[in-house]
């Protein structure tokens, strides 16, 4: 009897003695570790050639992407659209909308303006074809680059705005010297010439940072052609205004009838009341 | 000159060889399960997450504050490479908000608000979700075909600090090339990290098509109208290393 329960003992520990690594093992899985995993066999993993946003010891400041060099521009800031990509790229909508056939096009829609006695001139309408198509783009961009701030409405709202609202009720200092951003249906936005809007995105206003790295200057006029849509929104028509396909249907007869009963009734029932 | 006695193993090598034969038989299982347990690209891959020289919070900016990926990661439809933004970038906002944080300062060094010698120099972020330098990765060439950010990076719109939630090893890709049908979602909804697919107003919205012509089988129908490659060209070497 002596002899089993030794041999059980034995059995049992180095089972769980064997259990062990597994244990270990399992608890890391659902750890986070701040080194990188461990290459036994690097297998070519790290290559001295350069890959975008890698170090490069090459250069005193350890860029390996190169800044512009002062008083050049890259091919693609000419305009952001080039050729190649146009017909290529599978997503790209821009090519049926931008035709640059002038230099005075060019301006318009590169600058939202065009020179006229040395003067600048806002454009007045956007100098890009615009469709539904367009517009939905420009929904797409707003909601972006623009909606964090502004809001989805362009009512100036937007979820940063809200958060440093609740900073700034709470005393922090992180609120710093934000203003509210511009409600996008106000009249000083509805007045604006189409170029003006174009410009503000392009080169900043105020408080509002420059976007013109971070738009296409494609986008940035679906972006003013979606601010548009917005104040008409805002603001809505009356339905005998509308064309006739987008008009309400109008109630029918039964629907009417009902209704009309309904207040007759209830006229009686208040003249009841009276009596 | 006496006779050498035969040699005569001990009564205690009976129980020992038991114990041998029983060692020899389980070893082999043992360490094929600890080695394919232990050693599996989601043990080792998944969970690497170094601490950033800015403790940049997904969590608060993508998650709170819904800034949509594109916002920083402005090229990822266009290019190879899902650029790190630009300090400007930051300081859209945080030229106003927490100005003065210490925990920004190397933004703000980089941008020029800061000593002249650090202006300019980059943050040294570190990359989370790397592939090893002879796979060839495209970003765009993903999210045109409508594979979310969620499918590779996890929900970062809940990470506080930016950890790498999927293996990214060969045979996690393969899995995905060889039926990418059910990791695909409408183009327009690659970056939004809460998408339900079940939402058939939004879904027909998405699509451009009415509630009752929504396909039955989205996965296929996205496969064909996105026209995505065979598997026989997804799965191929030089598909991702050349």
């Amino acid at each position: 009897m002596f002899r089993i329960q030794h041999y059980f003992m034995i059995g049992s520990s180095v089972f769980l003695l064997l259990l062990l690594p597994l244990m270990i093992i399992a608890l890391k899985r659902h750890e986070r570790s701040a080194t990188p995993r461990l290459a036994i066999i690097q297998d070519m993993d790290k290559m001295p050639y350069l890959k975008p946003q890698r170090k490069s010891d090459l250069f005193a400041d350890t860029r390996g992407m190169r800044p512009h060099i002062a008083g050049t521009l890259a091919r693609e800031d000419f305009i952001y659209i080039n050729q190649a990509e146009t017909q290529l790229h599978p997503n790209n909508w821009a090519a049926t909308h931008v035709v640059l056939n002038s230099k005075m096009q060019y301006e318009k829609v590169l600058y939202g303006q065009v020179l006229r006695d040395g003067q600048g001139d806002w454009v007045k309408a956007i100098p890009i074809h615009v469709t539904p198509e367009f517009v939905n783009r420009g929904q797409q961009k707003f909601d972006v680059y623009c909606g964090p701030c502004h809001g989805d409405n362009g009512r100036g709202n937007g979820l940063v705005n809200q958060y440093v609202a609740q900073l700034r009720t709470e005393g922090s200092p992180d609120a710093g010297t934000w203003v509210q951003p511009t409600d996008l249906t106000s009249p000083a936005v509805k007045y604006m010439p189409d170029g003006q809007i174009y410009g503000v995105i392009t080169n900043g206003i105020a408080a509002m940072a420059a976007y013109k790295d971070q738009i296409p200057v494609v986008d940035r006029w679906a972006i003013v052609a979606y601010v548009r849509a917005l104040e008409l929104a805002a603001a809505p028509v009356p339905a005998s205004k509308l064309p006739a396909q987008d008009r309400p249907p109008e109630p029918t007869g039964k629907v009417a009838k009902v209704a009309t009963d309904g207040m007759q009734v209830a006229a009686a029932t208040s003249q009841e009341q009276k009596q | 000159m006496s006779e050498k006695p035969p040699f005569v193993f001990p009564k205690w090598i009976n129980k020992a060889t038991l114990g041998l034969l029983a060692t020899l038989a389980i070893a082999p299982v043992y360490l094929i399960i600890l080695l394919g347990y232990g050693a599996n690209a989601r043990t080792l891959n998944v969970g690497f997450s170094p601490k950033q020289p800015v403790p940049f919070s997904h969590a608060l900016h993508a998650g709170k504050l819904g800034i949509n990926c594109y916002y920083c990661h402005t090229d990822v439809m266009r290019a190879a490479f899902a650029a790190l933004p630009p300090t400007q970038t930051c300081l859209n906002c945080h030229a106003e908000i927490a100005p003065k944080s210490k925990e920004l300062e190397p933004v703000r060094d980089s941008d020029g608000l800061g000593p002249a010698s650090k202006a300019g120099l980059p943050v040294p972020w570190i990359k989370v979700n790397d592939e090893p330098d002879y796979v060839y990765f495209n970003h765009a060439a993903h999210i045109n075909a409508g594979v979310s950010c969620l499918t590779c990076h996890g929900r970062v719109n809940e990470m506080t600090q930016v950890y790498q939630a999927k293996p990214l090893n060969m045979a996690w890709c393969l899995a995905c090339h060889r039926n990418p049908g059910p990791n695909l979602r409408p183009r327009n909804e690659v970056t939004n990290l809460n998408w339900n697919p079940n939402n058939k107003v939004q879904l027909a919205r998405d699509l451009g098509l009415k509630e009752s012509q929504l396909p039955k089988n989205l996965g296929k129908y996205l496969v064909k109208k996105y026209k995505i490659a065979s598997t026989k060209l997804l799965t191929d070497c030089q598909t991702c290393h050349h």
